[in-house]
């Protein structure tokens, strides 16, 4: 299945999402007129980041000592090749972006060292308004903490303000609420929130009831069903 | 006997099939309120696309009668949707899963039904059978939804296929009565 798009309408925080809750292992490429990015991911995290003239470069090497060997990079240089390219890389806001999970093979004492959740909040803070609005497009809605939510905000590494705002997040307050509350700039704190649901520190308030507009009785619904069925 | 209408309503982003879906498991043939598109970015897609609703019906018995409701897809119109969760039973939401353009309108819809409507829904990932298609497990995530929402894969041209979304929302509302 693809996991594939323009970056102008789906960013890295919503890319970063969708690698992140699964742990993928994979590649991330970024194809952009001239200069096209290769980021290998393990368990959800970035391990390393390569700039290739041609696509089809990545996809040459399956493992990836080879691919550290072509680099002519060590493991233990690896870090701050990583942290060095990682700026240039955050930094593009055009192009287009594919995902392929697998293929490529990582020996055991390769490891992520930058939490991919403390790389979402990193970018959430500086998001458009026009960006935000499209996670916190509403006012009214009503976030809880995920399980395990403090490891999480811990690889985050949090601001002062996001902890405030994270520290009002209950499944009651809702996001006008929170704004009020925290006497933060509603942008900011949109911000916080879009980042928090991206790196999984809060989700949805899981609703327990739900309204139904009509008196539904279980015999009318079996009707229904039964109907259906038979279409 | 008064004929008794029961409400679904089915909604996304443009594009996303709704009316299609409508179309694949009514027993009358949609009606739509239709007009040509003529904004640049919607030309592209198609020709005509929904202005007010369309519906779709299907004869439950000779009291009941159910409906289902399909929304405009442009944010332009979205007073509609006020319209249409009053009284609704149900909710579909249908994303075109070769565009994650429209994930986030998607998510401004199911945000906006759930803050006023909160009504059981289920999401249809449309278009699975088309090269590109995001899975929907994937597009879930996107989507910012919990394990607690239904996310299914869709082809709305299937009749099977609709009929397995909409008996997945019949079973959400279940829990519900």
């Amino acid at each position: 299945m693809a996991i594939a798009g323009d970056l102008r309408i789906f960013n890295f925080v919503d890319i970063f999402q969708v690698l992140r809750k699964d742990k993928k292992d994979g590649i991330l490429v970024i194809e952009r007129d001239g200069k096209n990015f290769a980021v290998y991911f393990k368990n959800g995290d970035i391990v390393y980041i390569r700039e290739v003239q041609k696509v089809f470069y990545v996809y040459l090497d399956v493992d990836f000592e080879a691919v550290l060997k072509k680099e002519n990079v060590s493991k233990d240089e690896m870090y701050n090749i990583l942290v060095a390219r990682l700026p240039h890389f955050l930094n593009v806001k055009e192009g287009k972006f594919s995902f392929t999970p697998g293929f490529i093979r990582y020996s055991p004492d390769i490891n992520p060292q930058i939490p991919i959740e403390k790389l979402i909040m990193y970018l959430s803070r500086q998001l458009t308004p026009e960006e935000v609005e499209r996670k916190i497009s509403d006012l009214n809605l009503v976030f809880e903490k995920s399980e395990n939510w403090e490891e999480t905000a811990k690889k985050a590494f949090l601001t002062d303000y996001e902890k405030k705002i994270l520290h009002l997040i209950d499944g009651k307050n809702k996001v006008t609420d929170i704004i009020s509350m925290s006497k933060i700039n509603d942008l900011i704190v949109k911000r916080a929130l879009y980042g928090f649901l991206a790196s999984g520190i809060i989700q949805r308030e899981k609703k327990k009831e739900r309204k139904i507009g009509f008196e539904l009785t279980k015999s009318l619904l079996n009707k229904i069903i039964s109907k259906i069925k038979d279409l | 006997m008064a004929e008794k209408k029961i409400k679904i309503v089915t909604s996304g982003p443009y594009a996303a099939g709704k009316t299609q879906f409508i179309n694949t498991i009514s027993e009358i043939e949609t009606v739509k309120t239709e007009a040509k598109t003529t904004k640049a970015g919607e030309k592209e897609k198609k020709d005509y696309t929904t202005v007010a609703m369309d519906f779709g019906r299907i004869k439950i018995d000779d009291e009941y009668t159910l409906y289902l409701f399909g929304t405009p897809g442009q944010s332009r119109f979205d007073f509609m949707w006020d319209v249409l969760g009053k009284g609704m039973v149900g909710l579909v939401v249908l994303v075109d899963s070769t565009d994650p353009a429209t994930f986030h309108e998607a998510r401004r819809i199911i945000n906006y039904f759930e803050a006023r409507y909160p009504a059981p829904f289920v999401v249809g990932c449309n278009k699975q059978d088309l090269k590109g298609a995001w899975s929907p497990e994937d597009i879930r995530t996107a989507l910012d939804l919990g394990d607690d929402v239904k996310v299914l894969p869709l082809v709305a041209t299937d009749k099977e296929s609709v009929k397995k979304v909409l008996l997945t929302l019949l079973d959400e509302i279940a829990k519900h009565i």
